[in-house]
């Protein structure tokens, strides 16, 4: 069964939501900055919010068509919501809070089925108690169990992990990963955290101001973010507009002049033609730096620069290099202090083909 | 001590208090999840009493309710009895006068309650009702409460409202505060101090037993 | 949920206590009323409940369909309003009493009232309290006394307005008002006999203060109400009426 949206909206941001995209059974990230829609568009499915235009269906039956018209109302569309802010009723214990949607099955059915589900988010233990009693991870814990043990056919997350400790959302990611395998639902991922979106998804949505930009498994997208925000997103300090300026496709790379500049780089072969607009995009942390012209490496991109500026940001040293194009440059501080970094200084800079992440603008945007 | 009186004047705070919580509920509920734009028109008919004073809200409700009304006329087409003038008049007078002291209470209890429990329990397949019933009345109680009790308080203590719809006749609308007043005329202040006394010893004993009664202190804070 | 059981309680309270004749009377009647109503019960086995107040109150409750049956007023315009709307019954109008100014202060202020209403321009009387003239008859009289003895612009500063002549009273007799312009009925009644003194004021000084009594007539005890109406005529209740500082016209006024 999949999840199949269509919507426009007009958003408070200023722009407009125009997305159209199906979700398969597993869990597909919707990836993309504060205020590029993403709650909006979950809370379109769900019907919380009215869409301006559009359809939304799962499997067979159509939820919502502002063509037909049709508005299957919230209690009606068995989706699973998490909340961003989780919602768990302050009033109830973990067990009311999980059985509350279930209040139409007989008691003992009911019963079972909160502590099936409370042991398959390891919160047996905590029935009795209130959320104020709990830990952030075992309310995190508790809303998953509390959208899920309804059977839903598809489950709408809101960031749900985003204040939790790196260990223990692998741990819920793992518990619902396995929930995921006996049931095969499409479950729609709201996240801003690459690291989320690589450890959960099998694959990605990138929004941006209201519009899918890319789509594909997280590698495909992130690895090779066609669009600056995007690469900001998912970790790539420095991202250059370039041209094909030659292709060997025996040497199985490219030179590509980037733009603005007469300095070139060496990356991976793609399938761009000489002359094609291709974006570039490269890690500060992937940058080597050298106070004299270095001899005998293997990487094929040595360039010139000279230090433009260096602060230091936390326990990273982060270095503008001017070198036609400007690069920023994470380093140690130990590494820093042996190269002496004063503005002004002469400087080279060492970068791997492969730490060269092309994009093609036009064919990484959305289906 | 007029116990004719006081009997009288807890049986219309009691009846008074009750009505107003039935019809508190639904209308705040109203002004606060059902928004229109002319939401703030009804807002303000209802805090009217809050503003008027009462000898003119008594002079414009017996105009309401008098035999020369369509509402005295009507009522006593159906019952033979007036509307003014009786027990029953007191009611919806009272119910009028006090309207602003259960509603408000009920509507900011309400207001403060996370949207998001709403949608939350909306999700989970509840409808309005359910989500009504289970959601927001649980965690609005201490709102209802505060209506009941200021209502029925509101009650015991009214004086012109009473007087002018009412009459002051003895048994059927003489209530405790008239009766008070009635010793001052009569320049029995002994008697007036004594009755006055009790009046305020049974407010107060009212107001502990609620209370008393409730679990939580005002305000628990909110869930994240 | 004790307020529910009081809610649901039956209403039988009200019914049975309905009294079988209603008066409405005015408040400078508290203290000569209550001996003829009382003697009026006993003579006839009736029972009658007596509300007092502000003439003006009643007359706007009676137009609203206040259930009294007799309307024992301060004054004679009420009762003649009400016959003019076709309220009242006008074979029933007459004057029962002639009321009587008089000024009165506490015992423990030490005032001289020798003079009447000259000893109120004393500077040791800084609040005199009077009814309110527009719409209580004792205060119009008691104005117009006050313009005939030339101290009305001498004393215009210091007067204080009671809502009813018991409320006037009740501002002279808590202290507020150090002295105020009374009716002779109430002054001799106990709690204001106790604690003052009080100089009656000339009644050439103002209009005549008649005091009217008319029958409602929407009142459902019409018989009873004349047959206390009649009463009222009785020497017994001349005498009462007298005791109390009342002048009462023989034979009936109309």
């Amino acid at each position: 069964m999949t999840l199949s949206a269509r919507l426009t909206k007009r958003l408070t941001s200023g722009f407009a939501l125009d997305v159209s995209f199906v979700v398969e059974p597993g869990v597909t990230i919707l990836f993309g900055a504060s205020g590029s829609g993403k709650t909006t568009i979950l809370r379109c499915v769900a019907g919380l919010t009215r869409p301006d235009a559009g359809r939304v269906a799962v499997g067979e039956r159509v939820l919502f068509d502002s063509q037909s018209p049709r508005d299957v109302p919230v209690p009606e569309r068995r989706l699973g919501y998490v909340f961003q802010q989780l919602a768990l009723f302050p009033h109830m214990t973990v067990a009311e809070n999980i059985a509350y949607g279930l209040a139409a099955l007989p008691r003992g059915e009911r019963q079972q089925r909160v502590v099936e589900a409370a042991g398959s988010f390891h919160i047996e233990g905590l029935l009795g108690r209130r959320p104020d009693q709990i830990s952030g991870g075992e309310r995190q814990r508790t809303a998953l169990a509390r959208a899920l043990v309804t059977d839903p056919d598809a489950l709408l997350l809101d960031e749900p992990l985003s204040a939790l400790d790196y260990a223990i959302q692998r741990h819920i990611m793992d518990d619902l990963r396995r929930w995921n395998e006996a049931r095969r639902i499409p479950v729609l991922y709201v996240t801003h955290s690459h690291r989320e979106a690589f450890a959960l998804g099998d694959r990605l949505l990138a929004l941006e101001q209201g519009r899918v930009v890319a789509s594909g498994s997280p590698h495909e997208v992130l690895d090779h973010p066609a669009h600056a925000p995007l690469a900001a997103l998912a970790g790539f300090e420095n991202l250059f507009a370039a041209t094909v300026a030659a292709r060997s496709e025996r040497g199985g790379t490219m030179r590509c002049l980037l733009a603005g500049t007469s300095t070139e780089l060496e990356v991976p072969l793609g399938a761009a033609p000489v002359g094609a607009p291709v974006r570039i995009a490269l890690r500060a942390g992937d940058i080597l730096l050298a106070d004299r012209e270095p001899a005998g490496l293997s990487a094929r991109n040595i360039l010139r620069g000279t230090v433009a500026a260096s602060t230091m940001h936390g326990t990273t040293v982060v270095a503008t290099i001017d070198a036609g194009a400007r690069f920023l440059v994470h380093l140690t501080p130990g590494g820093a202090d042996t190269l002496g970094l004063q503005p002004g200084n002469p400087v080279w800079l060492v970068i791997k083909t492969y730490s060269c992440r092309v994009a093609h603008p036009r064919d990484s945007a959305g289906q | 001590m007029d116990w004719q009186a006081l009997w009288l004047t807890a049986r219309l705070a009691a009846l008074v208090s009750t009505i107003l919580v039935v019809i508190s509920i639904p209308l705040a509920h109203w002004i606060v999840f059902n928004r229109r734009r002319w939401t703030f028109l009804v807002e303000s008919v209802v805090s009217l009493p809050l503003v008027l004073p009462p000898t003119v809200m008594g002079f414009y409700l017996l105009m309401a309710t008098g035999t020369r009304s369509p509402l005295g006329r009507l009522w006593n087409e159906w019952t033979g009895h007036p509307l003014a003038f009786t027990f029953e008049g007191l009611v919806v007078a009272s119910v009028f006068y006090s309207l602003p002291f259960a509603v408000q209470p009920v509507a900011a209890a309400f207001a403060q309650i996370d949207p998001t429990l709403r949608e939350a329990s909306a999700t989970l397949g509840a409808s309005r009702l359910r989500t009504f019933l289970r959601v927001v009345l649980p965690l609005s109680i201490e709102g209802v409460v505060a209506g009941l009790v200021l209502s029925f308080a509101h009650t015991v203590g009214e004086f012109g409202v009473v007087l002018m719809v009412g009459g002051n006749l003895p048994g059927v609308t003489r209530t405790i505060s008239i009766a008070v007043y009635d010793h001052v005329q009569a320049l029995q202040y002994r008697e007036a101090t004594l009755t006055a006394l009790f009046m305020l010893a049974f407010s107060f004993a009212v107001l502990l037993m609620v209370y008393g009664l409730r679990r939580r202190p005002l305000a628990a804070a909110p869930m994240a | 949920m004790v307020v529910l059981a009081l809610a649901l309680a039956p209403a039988g309270v009200s019914t049975q206590a309905r009294p079988r004749l209603a008066i409405a009377a005015a408040s400078d009647l508290q203290a000569v009323l209550p001996e003829i109503v009382g003697a009026f019960e006993r003579a006839r086995q009736a029972s009658v409940a007596v509300s007092y107040g502000s003439s003006g109150t009643f007359f706007a409750q009676i137009q609203n369909g206040a259930p009294f049956d007799v309307f024992l007023s301060a004054d004679v315009e009420y009762p003649r309003q009400l016959i003019a709307a076709g309220l009242a019954d006008t074979s029933t109008l007459q004057v029962y009493a002639t009321g009587h100014l008089v000024v009165w202060a506490r015992r423990d202020r030490r005032l001289d009232l020798a003079r009447g209403l000259a000893s109120l321009t004393d500077p040791r009387v800084r609040h005199v309290a009077v009814a309110n003239p527009k719409y209580a008859p004792y205060g119009r009289a008691a104005v117009a006394a006050l313009r005939s003895a030339r101290l009305y612009d001498a004393l215009q500063p210091k007067l204080v307005m009671g809502e009813s002549l018991a409320q006037t009273a009740q501002l002279v007799e808590s202290g507020n008002a150090d002295a105020g312009v009374l009716s002779l009925s109430l002054v001799l009644g106990p709690t204001l006999k106790a604690e003052g003194t009080y100089t009656e004021i000339p009644a050439s000084l103002h209009p005549p203060i008649d005091q009217a009594v008319v029958v409602v007539k929407a009142s459902r005890a019409g018989g009873l109400a004349r047959d206390f109406i009649a009463y009222l005529r009785q020497a017994e209740t001349i005498d009462r009426f007298t005791r109390f500082g009342f002048t009462v016209p023989r034979p009936a006024a109309r």
